[in-house]
């Protein structure tokens, strides 16, 4: 049940990043040459309507379907791995146009771009495995 | 291009699964580490692959639903990028290139930066950018000003450099 549920809201998920073009190599193009609003539109509405809908649950104490309360985990700051890390990431998605969840939309829409891009990252995250321990943080 | 959902829809859309996903699954919306979880399948003599992978597992599930709509959106009529191609915008040119089929270890590079630069700043678009900015968190704005800063290096330095 709680697999269905993940698999569907993935579902979703991809279908609204395809239906407003967010897995397009151009749009990320148009994103970067400051062409378009329409990306920064789409994040910017999805930031503003997390942080609302985060704020309400706060708010309202709205308990999860379980019962419990929602508890959230920020992420640990490490200067060097954000800003390291986030320029390498950038670097990614600004040539591909793909960043984690459009890749996987793009393996069921163009296997040849998606698959390469997958075994990619893959390959990047082994890399980063292995030295995990030794880089900066 | 044609038929696009409207930025005023398409974002508070994406903006509502962090809090479906809070409520409905008690997970915080995040893609990156579904890589770590099918990394552990496979490289568990790696350190960083030895963890208790049943907590990402979640979004192994998620990141399926993804490709799902991805091979979904083909049947229904929403492959898009070869059409795109036959568009004259300016960066059409160069997409011609990069789409091309030869292009394939571009895009396989590409990826290696992607899932590093991920796993290293520990997060990616989704994690940092969405559900972090919107806890306000600082380790996630100062990765999402990165992510910024190392596409438009990306998109208006190396690109022309490459192509």
């Amino acid at each position: 049940m709680k697999f269905v549920l993940t698999l569907l809201l993935g579902f979703l998920f991809g279908s609204i990043l395809i239906a407003t073009q967010a897995y397009s190599w151009f749009r990320i193009q148009e994103m970067f040459h400051f062409d378009s609003f329409h990306m920064y539109g789409v994040l910017f509405s999805a930031i503003a309507t997390a942080a609302l809908s985060l704020f309400i649950i706060k708010k309202f104490k709205i308990k999860t379907i379980s019962g419990q309360k929602v508890v959230l985990e920020p992420k640990k700051l490490e200067w060097k791995a954000n800003i390291i890390g986030g320029l390498l990431f950038g670097i990614g998605w600004g040539l591909t146009g793909a960043c984690s969840a459009p890749l996987y939309v793009l393996m069921g829409m163009h296997y040849k771009i998606g698959i390469s891009l997958f075994l990619g990252a893959m390959t990047g995250v082994v890399l980063f495995g292995l030295v995990d321990k030794k880089i900066p943080k | 291009m044609k038929d696009v959902l409207a930025w005023y829809i398409a974002g508070p859309l994406i903006g509502l699964i962090v809090p479906l996903l809070l409520l409905l699954r008690e997970k915080q919306f995040g893609v990156s580490s579904s890589y770590r979880f099918i990394g552990s399948k496979f490289f568990k003599k790696i350190d960083y692959f030895n963890y208790k992978s049943g907590k990402d597992k979640w979004q192994f599930h998620f990141a399926l639903g993804l490709v799902f709509a991805g091979v979904f959106s083909i049947y229904s009529g929403g492959f898009q990028i070869d059409a795109e191609l036959q568009e004259s915008t300016k960066y059409a040119e160069i997409a011609r290139t990069i789409y091309s089929a030869d292009n394939i270890l571009f895009f396989f590079f590409g990826g290696i930066v992607i899932g590093f630069g991920a796993r290293y700043a520990n997060g990616c678009t989704a994690g940092h950018c969405i559900m972090g900015v919107s806890q306000f968190s600082l380790s996630s704005i100062v990765s999402t000003v990165c992510f910024f800063i190392g596409g438009l290096f990306a998109s208006l330095v190396l690109i022309p450099l490459l192509f």
